[in-house]
C-alpha cells in the first residue's frame, strides 16, 4: 500500500538472548509478536504501562534496535536487514523525538550545531536561513541559534528536539513520551505544537505515552499494549468511548479526572504486571482480569474486529460489548 | 464545621543561601489541615510546594532559612532543638516520598525498616516491633506480609515498595501524613490502588493528609481543600469545588484549561499559559504571574507594582484568591 509509512509484521524483541532466540533460557520478552501499521496522516497513540514494551517497539520501528523476529517496512520497503550507512535514507523518512530533552541534547553543542548534525548526516550543508526556519516552525527564533541547551527551559528544549527531528523533513515522527517530563502548562504548548505541525507539514506521528489523556487529545488511532503485545487497537474515539478489552477498560477507569465528585465506575486491578521473562500462558492479562475463564489460559487470543466495527479490534475471548 | 486543625502553617518563608545570593523559594504561605481531611498543595516545578512540606518536616538543608510558624497540635515546630524535632518527626507527623526506591535502604529487609521506624519512638522488644511491622505491611495490602517482611526492597515492584513506604510512615499512627507526589512514579492502575489505600487509612485512623501533587485529576478525586502555589506564593485557596468550579485566579484557570482529559472527547486545542514558570526570586515586585497573565493588561500598572494578597471571594466562604482582577477571569 502506497500510503503505509510504517509496517511492522510479527515483531518480537527479546533481550538477554544473543543470536539464539530459539534457545530455552531467560529472555525478557519486551515485544512479543506485534503487527502495527501507520498510514499517512495518522497520529497513532501507543499506550501502555511501564514494561508493556511500547518504547522498545518504538526503537525497533526506527531501527535503533534489531528485532529478534519479524519485519520492519518503512515507506513500503523492507528495512529489517538494512544496516549502517544504508539506513540514512530510511531515517530521512522517520525520526524520533525523545522523552528527556535534557539527556538527548548535547550540552556542549550550540543549538545551531545540534540542528546542523542531521543535515550533515545526510551530506547536506544547511544555510542559516534553513536553521532559522526550523526554529520558527517550533516557536523559537533565530536568536536562539547561538545558545546552549542549559539556557532553555524544559519545554523549549523539547521544541529544539522536535526541530532537530524535523530538519531532514521526515514523513513520520515517533515521539517517545514527548511531554511526560514537562509541567502541565508547558505540556499543553507542546501538544498544540505537534498538532500545528501535523496540519502545516502533513506529518504523521506515533505517540508513545503512558498518559491516556494526552493520547486522547492528539491521537486519531490508538493501540494499547500489555506485556509486549497489542491487546486492543482502533479509532481513538471508539476505543476511549467503548473499550472492548478488559485491560483497556480498567486502565481508562483508573485515570483520575479533574472533576470533583465525578461518578466513576472504577475497576481497581489487583496485583502487578507479571514479569515479561515468564509471561502467563494464553492471554497475558488473564492473571489480573476480572473476566478470565479457563479458556484464557490455553491459547493467546488474537486481535479480532469488535462487534459493529471494522477498524476497532481486540484480543480477548470475552470482549466488552458497547452499551448503547 | 470541620474539627480544629491539627497542623497549622502561618506565614511560612523559606530562603536558601546560595553562591548566587539569597533565593526565596517560599514567600509567605498559610495553610491548615484538620483531622481526617485532605489538603492538596498544587503547583508546577519551582512553585515551592515540596520545599514547603520539607520545611514543615524540618528536613531542609543547613543553607535554608525558615521563618514563620508551623504548629502541630498547637506546638511550634520551627526552631525546635534537633532532638525534640526527631521525637515528633515520624511519630506525630510523617512523610511519604515520591521515590520509594530511594526512601528505602537496599541493605535491610523491609520488615526490619518498618520495625526500626517503630522502635525509634517506642521502647519495645525487637520481637514486638517486628509484630507491629508485619501488622502494618498487612494493613497496606502486601500479600503474605509475614513472609514478605523478610524480603529486600529490590524484591518488590514499584507499587509494593510505595506500600512499604506508606507502612513505614503509618507505623506510629501519625496525626498528620504528608505525601509528596506519592503516585507520580507509578503506573495509573497502581496509582488507583495507592490512592484508595490512603483514603482507607484516613477513614480508619482520622489522619490529616497533606497531598503535594501536580496532577489535577488526583487532586479532584482526593482533596477536600486545595492551595494553588505559584512562584513560592499562594495564588488561590479554597475547597476542591471552589477551585474546579469557581477558579478565581487566572493561573488556576489556565492550569485547568491546559489539562487534557480522558473522559471527554478532545478539544480542538488545549488552552495554554504562555511562557514558563519563573525561577525563584526572579520576580520581586507585583504579581509573580503577571508576565504570563492574559488579564494583566486589563488591570494595568497595579499587577506590576503591587503584590496581590489572598483576598476572600465575596459570598464564597473561605475561597480566596491573590489577584487584582477582583472578579472571576471567566466573567471578565
Amino acid at each position: 500500500m502506497p500510503d503505509e509509512l510504517l509496517r511492522l509484521d510479527g515483531v518480537r524483541k527479546y533481550f538477554g538472548v544473543r543470536g539464539a532466540p530459539w534457545r530455552e533460557g531467560k529472555a525478557v520478552r519486551a515485544v512479543d509478536g506485534v503487527d502495527f501499521v501507520v498510514r499517512k496522516g495518522e497520529t497513532v497513540g501507543l499506550v501502555g504501562e511501564s514494561g508493556s514494551g511500547k518504547s522498545t517497539l518504538a526503537r525497533v520501528a526506527t531501527r535503533l534496535l534489531d528485532p529478534t523476529a519479524g519485519t520492519v517496512a518503512i515507506g513500503g520497503a523492507d528495512v529489517t536487514k538494512v544496516r549502517g550507512r544504508k539506513l540514512r535514507p530510511v531515517r530521512r523518512k522517520i525520526q524520533l523525538v525523545f522523552q528527556d530533552p535534557q539527556a538527548s541534547l548535547n550540552p556542549r553543542q550550540s543549538v545551531g550545531t545540534i540542528l546542523t548534525t542531521p543535515f550533515r548526516a545526510q551530506g547536506v550543508r544547511p544555510t542559516r536561513a534553513q536553521l532559522v526556519d526550523l526554529l520558527r516552525q517550533v516557536g523559537l527564533s533565530g536568536e536562539h541559534l547561538e545558545r546552549y541547551p542549559h539556557e532553555f527551559s524544559g519545554g523549549q528544549r523539547q521544541r529544539i528536539g522536535i526541530a532537530r527531528a524535523l530538519s531532514v523533513q521526515p514523513e513520520l515522527l515517533i515521539c517517545d513520551e514527548p511531554v511526560s517530563a514537562l509541567d502541565v502548562s508547558v505540556q499543553a504548548q507542546v501538544l498544540n505544537l505537534l498538532a500545528d505541525l501535523r496540519d502545516e507539514l502533513g506529518l504523521s506521528y506515533v505517540l508513545v505515552a503512558h498518559d491516556l489523556a494526552v493520547v486522547r487529545q492528539v491521537a486519531s488511532r490508538v493501540a494499547v499494549m500489555y506485556l509486549g503485545t497489542i491487546v486492543e487497537e482502533g479509532p481513538a474515539a471508539e476505543v476511549y468511548s467503548a473499550p472492548a478489552h478488559p485491560y483497556t477498560k480498567a486502565l481508562l477507569s483508573a485515570v483520575p479526572v479533574p472533576e470533583p465528585g465525578a461518578e466513576r465506575d472504577r475497576i481497581v486491578l489487583s496485583g502487578d504486571v507479571p514479569t515479561p521473562i515468564d509471561p502467563p500462558s494464553g492471554c497475558p492479562f488473564r492473571t489480573r482480569c476480572y473476566k478470565a475463564e479457563d479458556v484464557c489460559a490455553t491459547k493467546r487470543p488474537v486481535l479480532e474486529p469488535v462487534e459493529g466495527s471494522t477498524e476497532h479490534r481486540a484480543a480477548c475471548y470475552f470482549p466488552e460489548t458497547p452499551t448503547l | 464545621m470541620a474539627d480544629r486543625p491539627v497542623l497549622e502553617v502561618h506565614d511560612l518563608h523559606v530562603t536558601f543561601r546560595t553562591e548566587n545570593g539569597l533565593v526565596p523559594a517560599v514567600d509567605g504561605i498559610d495553610f491548615a489541615v484538620a483531622p481526617g481531611r485532605t489538603l492538596a498543595i498544587v503547583g508546577e516545578s519551582g512553585s515551592g510546594k515540596s520545599v514547603s512540606s520539607a520545611a514543615v518536616m524540618g528536613l531542609l538543608p543547613a543553607n535554608a532559612d525558615v521563618k514563620g510558624e508551623v504548629l502541630l497540635d498547637g506546638r511550634e515546630l520551627v526552631g525546635l532543638p534537633a532532638d525534640e524535632l526527631r521525637a515528633i518527626r515520624g511519630n506525630d507527623i510523617a512523610l511519604v516520598f515520591q521515590d520509594a526506591l530511594s526512601a528505602l535502604n537496599p541493605y535491610y529487609t523491609v520488615g526490619w525498616q518498618v520495625a526500626e521506624a517503630y522502635r525509634l519512638h517506642h521502647s519495645v522488644s525487637k520481637k514486638e516491633a517486628r509484630r507491629r511491622a508485619v501488622e502494618l505491611l498487612d494493613l497496606v495490602g502486601i500479600p503474605g506480609a509475614a513472609r514478605r517482611a523478610g524480603n529486600y526492597p529490590h524484591e518488590f515492584s514499584g507499587g509494593m515498595r510505595q506500600r512499604v513506604v506508606i507502612a513505614m510512615a503509618l507505623v506510629n499512627n501519625p496525626k498528620v501524613l504528608i505525601a509528596d507526589e506519592p503516585t507520580t512514579a507509578l503506573d495509573v492502575t497502581v496509582q488507583a490502588q495507592i490512592m484508595r489505600l490512603l483514603a482507607d487509612v484516613q477513614a480508619e485512623f482520622g489522619t490529616a493528609l497533606v497531598l503535594i501533587s501536580h496532577d489535577l485529576g488526583v487532586v479532584a478525586e482526593t482533596a477536600d481543600d486545595v492551595l494553588v502555589m505559584y512562584a513560592g506564593r499562594a495564588a488561590e485557596r479554597g475547597t476542591v469545588r471552589d477551585l474546579f468550579h469557581r477558579a478565581a485566579h487566572p493561573y488556576s484557570l489556565g492550569l485547568l484549561g491546559a489539562v487534557p482529559r480522558v473522559d471527554v472527547p478532545p478539544r480542538p486545542r488545549l488552552a495554554t499559559i504562555p511562557g514558563t514558570p519563573p525561577s525563584p526570586g526572579s520576580i520581586t515586585t507585583g504579581c509573580p504571574f503577571q508576565p504570563r497573565c492574559a488579564y494583566a493588561e486589563r488591570v494595568g500598572e497595579r499587577c506590576v507594582t503591587e503584590r496581590p494578597e489572598l483576598t476572600p471571594r465575596p459570598g464564597e466562604g473561605d475561597h480566596e484568591a491573590a489577584c487584582h482582577l477582583g472578579r472571576r477571569p471567566a466573567d471578565a
